[in-house]
């Protein structure tokens, strides 16, 4: 225990002396002071001392809290804590395992009586700490603008600290694996970056293979209706025509065979290619760190606490016609239901799978290795 | 792999006792070729070897920063590669790298902490040992504004943090300068009183000889002289007499017998003969010198020289210094090649 704590303690003075540590928490600070600087008056909104008349930003029409809520969800969350904030982090603490393995320092360290497998996971555990730092201090700062600002006391907030700890968890390990396998902190920075990218570069794919999926289900089921109305009416024509002989029965039916044979041959055109291909990727996916569903999962959970139904861009894209460029229906309600019908279980027990072996990989190597 | 069998009790006199250790980097480089070794308790250990002779390795192998291919031995009475033992043995790495934003006294108290000593004894024992190394007024100032010299010292005394029953230290007067190289000596000397046993690793044959109770020499991965400076250099001390220039038959003439098949010595080269079966000889022209250690034995030969009217200038009797047995050391005897730098892959069966 005492040896953890040293180590600990260390990593601490280790964060203290890094300029970036400070940087990122000084911009979170901004950040929240900038959510701050916005308040609401019944003619309009203020920004700092500056009041602005406005007939939809006041007070009468907008509940402040639900501004701050929303503006903490979709700024706050997803793009400070979950872009800007982690690339930063990840730039400050890619350098943690290359330093520590560099010849002359590692040394010093398994010369100790402390098994390499607790170095290890100890300094990687500190590593995170940088992360719970940052997102706890901009937390804590959101939740007292979005109390005194808006009057509405949110500790769900909180919840950001473990999620976005975790969806960080998911790049560091990768990260950390780099740096412990080249021992260079350009590459791990590097590749962790690109790792990243290319995860959430299959999520968009997935996504967007999904919604072409049931779009091409949709408009299959919508075929299928339609096909079944036509056989409908050219029955119910031909028995005309049969019992009754007209020119004007004898067009129907011959329009409604052509319609029909249209219909048909577009229906076979639908042989489910996006759905085998939505298949590839959502295995591939299956396997690699879910980052942006596990961000998604605090919103998931902060909407539905916070009673921001209304406000959430689900809502907002829910209630928006979208067609396709054949003019079919996408169905995003669909789409939402489909996404968040992914389990917590399979978000966030495929990521820690991955993170698990990417660490254990990287622990063996960490501790096979001569130095 | 470590054999973790139960050495014989004679191990426990030894503070270090290592049999055949061997260390294959990459399949290729033999590092170290069955190195055996023994150091025992109390005594400061002199290791010294040309680059890439196996110092460093043999060295991490011990503290378990490297992982020996094969080892056999005990560290201090456990099997070599025991973390539990790495709390009574203190260890300063060549280009040690400490983090760069601990000061001085808390380099001394972080790696102590490491070695399991508690708040109060870790705080006592820095200043201590800050007092003992002389860094006092540079204890809370940054790592980053020290100079090369106080980074040693200050090694020096993170190893001694845990108060160590083994002390490891690899080149640890590597850019101190001569003033701070006396004061490290006279840190080892407190050491050895103390009861501590030091283990050094340093190519500064001089500073080793000046402290070390016995050496080793390690060359390509093998042990080539293990002892006592005094064991080491005895059989190669002789009598040396400084003459006038002399011509060659002369001395030919004043010995029979003894340079009979030996050629006139060149610059250099001396040439080497016998003066009887126990005795041998050498001359380079002006430098006659006998295996002798004994003053009377050395009487007939002094007789010889005079009865052929050859000047003797001077006479003493010589002893080697550490640096004339590392360079025999490391040179081939068959050959006369001296060990290139670096380990190799050893030679091919049958190769010459």
């Amino acid at each position: 225990m005492r040896q953890t704590l040293a180590l600990i303690w260390d990593a601490y003075r280790d964060l203290n002396s890094r300029k970036m540590f400070w940087i990122v928490l000084i911009l979170s600070t901004l950040v929240a002071a900038s959510f701050a600087a916005i308040g609401f008056t019944p003619t309009g909104f203020k920004i700092l001392f500056w009041q602005i008349s406005s007939p939809l930003f006041n007070s009468k029409e907008l509940r402040p809290g639900d501004f701050y809520k929303t503006v903490f969800l979709n700024y706050g969350i997803d793009f400070w804590l979950a872009w800007l904030a982690t690339a930063l982090a990840l730039i400050s603490t890619a350098s943690l395992f290359p330093d520590f393995l560099a010849t002359g320092a590692v040394d010093l360290y398994l010369s100790k009586p402390i098994s390499r497998l607790r170095l290890f996971l100890t300094k990687y555990l500190c590593g995170l700490l940088f992360v719970a730092l940052q997102i706890g201090c901009f937390c804590t700062a959101s939740f007292a603008v979005i109390g005194f600002r808006g009057g509405a006391w949110e500790p769900g907030i909180f919840l950001a600290v473990p999620i976005v700890l975790l969806f960080f968890s998911y790049l560091f390990c990768f990260c950390v694996l780099v740096g412990v396998w080249t021992r260079s902190t350009v590459a791990a920075v590097l590749l962790a970056l690109l790792f990243w990218v290319f995860t959430f570069g299959v999520h968009f794919t997935e996504e967007t293979l999904l919604m072409f999926k049931l779009t091409e289900d949709s408009a299959a089921t919508r075929l299928d209706g339609q096909i079944k109305s036509r056989k409908e009416l050219l029955a119910h024509w031909e028995h005309v025509v049969t019992t009754q002989p007209t020119t004007r029965g004898s067009d129907y039916v011959t329009m409604y065979q052509s319609e029909l044979k249209s219909d048909r041959a577009k229906r076979d055109d639908m042989h489910g290619t996006f759905d085998r291909y939505h298949a590839i990727f959502y295995d591939i996916m299956t396997v690699l760190p879910k980052t942006s569903e596990t961000v998604d999962l605090l919103e998931r959970v902060l909407v539905s606490k916070a009673g921001l139904e209304h406000v959430s861009r689900n809502a907002q894209n829910d209630s928006q016609d979208a067609t396709d460029l054949n003019d079919n229906p996408v169905p995003i309600e669909k789409l939402h239901a489909e996404m968040n019908g992914r389990s917590v279980d399979w978000i966030v027990g495929t990521s820690v799978g991955f993170e698990g072996v990417v660490l254990a990989l990287a622990a063996w190597i960490f501790c096979r290795r001569d130095y | 792999m470590i054999d973790r069998t139960i050495m014989s009790s004679t191990a426990a006199g030894y503070a270090i006792d290592l049999q055949n250790v061997t260390k294959i980097y990459h399949r290729r480089i033999h590092a170290l070729q069955g190195v055996s070794m023994q150091v025992n308790r109390g005594e400061i250990f002199g290791l010294l070897g040309p680059n890439g002779a196996g110092k460093s390795t043999l060295v991490k192998i011990m503290v378990t920063v490297v992982r020996p291919t094969t080892a056999r031995g005990m560290i201090l009475g456990h099997s070599i590669g025991h973390k539990g033992t790495l709390a009574r043995v203190g260890y300063l790495p060549e280009n040690h790298r400490f983090p760069r934003y601990l000061t001085g006294r808390q380099v001394i108290e972080f790696f102590s902490a490491l070695a399991k000593t508690d708040r109060s004894t870790r705080k006592k024992r820095a200043a201590e040992l800050l007092d003992l190394v002389g860094m006092t007024a540079w204890a809370d100032s940054k790592i980053s504004q020290y100079s090369k010299g106080m980074l040693q010292r200050v090694g020096l005394a993170q190893a001694l943090g845990a108060n160590p029953d083994l002390i490891i230290l690899d080149e640890p007067t590597d850019g101190v300068d001569p003033s701070g190289r006396r004061d490290i000596r006279q840190v080892l000397l407190h050491l050895r009183e103390q009861g501590a046993t030091v283990f050094i690793n340093s190519h500064l044959l001089s500073e080793l000889e000046t402290v070390c109770d016995r050496v080793a020499i390690l060359v390509g991965g093998k042990v080539a002289r293990q002892g006592s400076v005094d064991e080491l250099t005895a059989a190669k001390q002789c009598y040396q007499f400084e003459l006038e220039p002399t011509p060659w038959p002369v001395i030919v003439a004043a010995f029979p017998g003894a340079f009979d098949f030996g050629a006139p010595p060149e610059p250099g080269f001396p040439t080497r003969g016998k003066l009887d079966e126990n005795c041998w000889c050498e001359f380079d022209g002006l430098t006659l010198r006998v295996g002798h250690t004994d003053a009377a034995a050395v009487q007939p030969i002094i007789d010889a020289l005079r009865r052929n009217n050859l000047v003797i200038r001077r006479m003493q009797l010589v002893r080697p210094s550490l640096e004339d047995l590392f360079f025999e050391a490391m040179t081939d005897p068959t050959t006369g090649q001296r060990a290139l730098p670096g380990a190799r892959p050893p030679p091919l069966p049958g190769a010459r």
